[in-house]
C-alpha cells in the first residue's frame, strides 16, 4: 500500500540523495528506493500509470495521483552501450549498457536503468527483463536483469 | 494558407559568423559579439536600428554567455522592444517570429557554442572551460545521482534510437555513413570548416565507437565558434543594398514525450515529424521546389530523421534513398538527381553549432554568392534543425 514509508521522514530523504533535485512531485518515489521500492505515480481515477513524477494525470487531468510500486516485470525497448562516459576523466574498460526499460504495467511507462547479470553483447531489442537491486554504499538502485529462461 | 500569416513578408538581411576552431581563446559573448557585429556590417544598418535581440542559451538571465542582456548592453544597443534566448531550430523561428508580429522590425538572432568538456580530454584540463561549466550546471540535477534521469538532456538516447531504427526495419548504417561522407565532402570546400579532409565508407565504419551503435563520425564537431542573423521586414529589405532571403513558411514542433527521453514515442512521432507537417501546412512551395536542403546534424540520426520526416522518402528507406542519390562525380549527395545536401558540411564537418550555421549557409546560397562553393540557380532552401525531442524547426527560404 502506498503512503505507509516506515520511519523515513522528508529530512531523511533530503539527507540520502542530496544530488537530487526533490521537490513534492517526486519525495515519494525517492523514499521508495530508499526502502527498495520502486514507485511510479498513479491516476486513481483513471489508472493511468504517470511517469516521470508528474502531480496530474495527463490523460484525465486528475490530481487524484497516487506512488504504486510496480511489479517488476518489463522488457528492454531500447538500449545503447557507453564506450566513453560524458567525463572525459572517467576511463571505462568494457561498455556500460544504458537501457529504456518498457514496464509491463502500461505500453509507453519506460524506466532508464543498469542492465546487470547480462554481458552486453547479449542484450537485445525487445528482452524480458525484470527488476533487482544494486546496494552502492548507503544506497539502493534499481537495475534490471534478464527474466530467467530468456537469453542473457 | 490561412496558417501562414506572413509568408514572404519577413527576410533575411544580414548574416555573420566567427571562425570554426578547437580553441578561438573566446568567451560565449565575446564570440557573439564577433558574429553580431559581422551580422550587422553584412546587412549594412546602424546598429540602433536593431529593436529585437534573440540571445543564446537556454535561460533568460545565463551569466558569461551571450545572453540578450549582455549582447545589448555590449553592443550598445540603446533600445529594444524584444529579448529573449533560445537555441537550435528555435532562435531563428522566434526572432523570426517576433518580426512578425509587429514587436519589433529588426532583429538580431545570435547563437554561440563552444567546446565542451565533456567532448574532449585537452577541452577538460582548459581551467577556462572548467569554470563555465561549473556555472552551467548550476541548479540543475541532470546527469547527477539518479541513473534514471541520465537521458534528461542526453545525446544517449539517439545512439538507442540508431540500434532501434536498424532493428525495427532491418537495415544497416547506409544512411547515417552517406550523410556523414556527404558533409565531408562538403567541409573540404569550406575553407572554413574544421574538418577539412573528406571521408570514405571504410572511414565511417572504422571511427572510434562512442555509444554503440553511435560511432565518433556520426557525431558533430565539437568548436568554438557563433553565428548572427539580422530579420526584418521585406518591406524595409527592399529599402536596403541587400538582396534579401523571404521565409517563406515556418514551423516549430513537439510532442508529448517530455523531458525524460526515454519516453520517446515511435520513430514518426519525434518532434521533427511535427515541425515538418506544420511547415508544409503553412508552405506553398513543396518538396519537389527544394533546391538546397539543410538537415540538422548534431548526430547523422537527426539529418536521416529530417530526411524522412519531410518526405523525401519512406519511413526506414533514407539508407537506401540516400545511396541511390548518391553522385560519384562530386562524392556528395544530390537527392533526386538534383537537391544538394549540407552544402557547408555542417555540424560534422563546418563545426558544431547546434544549427545556427544551415541557416547562414542557406541564406548565403539564396544570395548566390558563394563562390566556388555556390549551388547553381539555388531558389530556394529548406532548412531543418533541432532535436528529436525539442526545439525542431522547419523553415523554407526563397530568393526572387
Amino acid at each position: 500500500m502506498p503512503g505507509n514509508y516506515g520511519p523515513l521522514d522528508d529530512a531523511h530523504v533530503f539527507e540520502l540523495y542530496p544530488d537530487i533535485q526533490l521537490s513534492r512531485d517526486n519525495i515519494e518515489h525517492y523514499r521508495g528506493l530508499a526502502q527498495g521500492r520502486l514507485l511510479i505515480n498513479r491516476c486513481h481515477d483513471c489508472h493511468h500509470w504517470i511517469y516521470p513524477h508528474r502531480p496530474m494525470c495527463p490523460e484525465c487531468w486528475s490530481w487524484n495521483v497516487k506512488p504504486e510500486e510496480i511489479s517488476g516485470q518489463g522488457h528492454i525497448f531500447m538500449f545503447t552501450l557507453l564506450y566513453q562516459l560524458r567525463d572525459p576523466k572517467s576511463m571505462i574498460h568494457e561498455p556500460v549498457p544504458v537501457a529504456a526499460v518498457e514496464l509491463m504495467e502500461q505500453k509507453g511507462l519506460r524506466y532508464l536503468s543498469r542492465i546487470v547479470d547480462c554481458a552486453p553483447e547479449d542484450i537485445t531489442h525487445d528482452m524480458p527483463v525484470r527488476l533487482t537491486w544494486l546496494e552502492e554504499g548507503d544506497h539502493l538502485w534499481p537495475a534490471f536483469a534478464p527474466m530467467p529462461g530468456s537469453t542473457g | 494558407m490561412g496558417l501562414n500569416r506572413h509568408m514572404d513578408t519577413i527576410a533575411v538581411i544580414g548574416v555573420g559568423s566567427t571562425p570554426y576552431a578547437r580553441d578561438l581563446q573566446s568567451s560565449h559573448l565575446a564570440l557573439g559579439l564577433e558574429a553580431a557585429v559581422n551580422a550587422i556590417r553584412d546587412a549594412g544598418i546602424d546598429k540602433q536600428q536593431v529593436d529585437g535581440i534573440c540571445g543564446s542559451g537556454m535561460t533568460p538571465l545565463a551569466q558569461g554567455g551571450a545572453g540578450f542582456l549582455s549582447l545589448q548592453g555590449s553592443l550598445g544597443i540603446d533600445r529594444v522592444t524584444w529579448g529573449l534566448n533560445s537555441w537550435l531550430g528555435s532562435a531563428f523561428v522566434h526572432g523570426a517570429g517576433a518580426v512578425a508580429a509587429g514587436l519589433c522590425d529588426t532583429m538580431l538572432v545570435v547563437q554561440t557554442y563552444q567546446r565542451e568538456i565533456s567532448m574532449s580530454r585537452s577541452a577538460a584540463a582548459d581551467p577556462y572551460r572548467q569554470k563555465l561549466q561549473q556555472f552551467i550546471e548550476v541548479g540543475s540535477d541532470i546527469g547527477g545521482g539518479d541513473f534514471a534521469k541520465r537521458w534528461l538532456h542526453s545525446g544517449e538516447p539517439y545512439a538507442a534510437w540508431m540500434r532501434r531504427y536498424m532493428h525495427d526495419y532491418g537495415v544497416n548504417k547506409d544512411a547515417f555513413a552517406y550523410m556523414a561522407m556527404n558533409n565531408r565532402s562538403h567541409g573540404s570546400r569550406n575553407p572554413a570548416a574544421a574538418m577539412q579532409v573528406p571521408i570514405t565508407l571504410d572511414d565511417y565504419h572504422n571511427s572510434r565507437m562512442i555509444w554503440e551503435p553511435m560511432q565518433m563520425l556520426d557525431m558533430d564537431v565539437p568548436v568554438d565558434c557563433a553565428e548572427a542573423h539580422i530579420i526584418t521586414t521585406a518591406e524595409r529589405a527592399r529599402d536596403l543594398d541587400v538582396k534579401p532571403v523571404y521565409i517563406h513558411a515556418m514551423s516549430l514542433g513537439g510532442t508529448r514525450i517530455g523531458e525524460f527521453y526515454e519516453n520517446s514515442l515511435g520513430w514518426t512521432e519525434n518532434s521533427h515529424w511535427a515541425a515538418a507537417q506544420g511547415l508544409w501546412d503553412r508552405s506553398e512551395i513543396r518538396l519537389p521546389d527544394v533546391d538546397v536542403f539543410y538537415p540538422y546534424d548534431g548526430y547523422t540520426i537527426d539529418a536521416v530523421g529530417c530526411v524522412e520526416a519531410v518526405g523525401y522518402c519512406q519511413p526506414g528507406e533514407c539508407g537506401e534513398f540516400l545511396k541511390s542519390s548518391w553522385d560519384d562525380a562530386g562524392n556528395i549527395l544530390k537527392l533526386n538527381g538534383k537537391t544538394q545536401v549540407t552544402t557547408h558540411g555542417g555540424g560534422l564537418a563546418l563545426g558544431r553549432a547546434g544549427g545556427a550555421n544551415f541557416y547562414s549557409e542557406a541564406v548565403r546560397q539564396l544570395r548566390g554568392n558563394e563562390g566556388a562553393r555556390q549551388v547553381e540557380g539555388a531558389k530556394t532552401a529548406l532548412i531543418n534543425i533541432g532535436s528529436f525531442f525539442h526545439d525542431p524547426s522547419a523553415v523554407m527560404l526563397r530568393a526572387d
